[in-house]
């Protein structure tokens, strides 16, 4: 039973509680490991804002492609941001865009300590038995 | 389970685009850009270009805004994307 504050305390909101929920399930050691990949991969939600502020100076959608989105982050430069719209509306949901992301980026972590590092992740096997 | 904002947003924004009628002048606009006095922007058009991509007049679409067609798809594929992100973050949460 790890904690989230003590590997991960930068983290808040609804973020924090979904990966409390996944850090309950390891020791210190894997909780450690995992907060270090995490933390490397995941996007804050502040440069998420940033970036869609630009968009009212005409670089719209680049939040979207740093978010992995290519094909909105496309449009969205091209018409800047759907006539502002777009943009305005990402302003406001700025933080479960980037909520989204991040538990993708959990959820890769997860799987990729459970597939290449079964050494480090010894308890996958038991936990899937019970 | 909560439904995002995000979701709402394309859905509603297709539902809306579907109702449009092409043609008609002086259309009603949602654009900031055109309420305030502004003649273009690169984004005008697109939701007529879409409307016509929807009843099938590729071309008539493609000359109202090039991006028409590629913007429903990319929008399409984005509502599924995040109906699967409610499925799987539903273990944990």
């Amino acid at each position: 039973m790890a904690n989230v504050l003590k590997h991960l305390p930068e983290l808040e909101g609804m973020e924090l509680g979904y990966i409390q929920g996944i850090l309950k399930n390891m020791d210190d050691e894997q909780a450690n490991l995992f907060a270090q990949v995490y933390r490397a991969r995941r996007k804050d939600s502040q440069m998420i804002l940033i970036l869609t502020l630009l968009g009212f100076f005409g670089f719209a959608g680049l939040h979207r492609f740093i978010l992995g989105q290519i094909g909105l982050g496309i449009l969205y430069l091209f018409t800047i941001g759907l006539c502002f719209i777009g943009t305005i509306v990402d302003l406001v949901n700025y933080k479960s865009l980037a909520y989204e992301y991040n538990m993708k980026v959990a959820h890769e972590t997860l799987s990729l300590m459970s597939n290449g590092f079964d050494v480090v992740f010894p308890k996958k096997n038991t936990d899937t038995n019970e | 389970m909560k439904i995002p904002f995000e979701l709402y947003f394309w859905c509603l924004a297709l539902i809306a685009i579907a109702f449009i009628e092409v043609g008609t002048e002086a259309h009603f606009s949602l654009c900031p850009l055109h309420n305030l006095g502004a003649n273009w922007c690169p984004g005008c058009g697109l939701g007529r270009s879409m409307k016509l991509f929807m009843t099938g007049e590729f071309k008539a679409s493609w000359e109202m805004h090039p991006l028409g067609g590629f913007g429903l798809l990319v929008i399409g594929f984005r509502i599924i994307e995040i109906i699967k992100h409610i499925k799987t973050t539903r273990n944990y949460g």
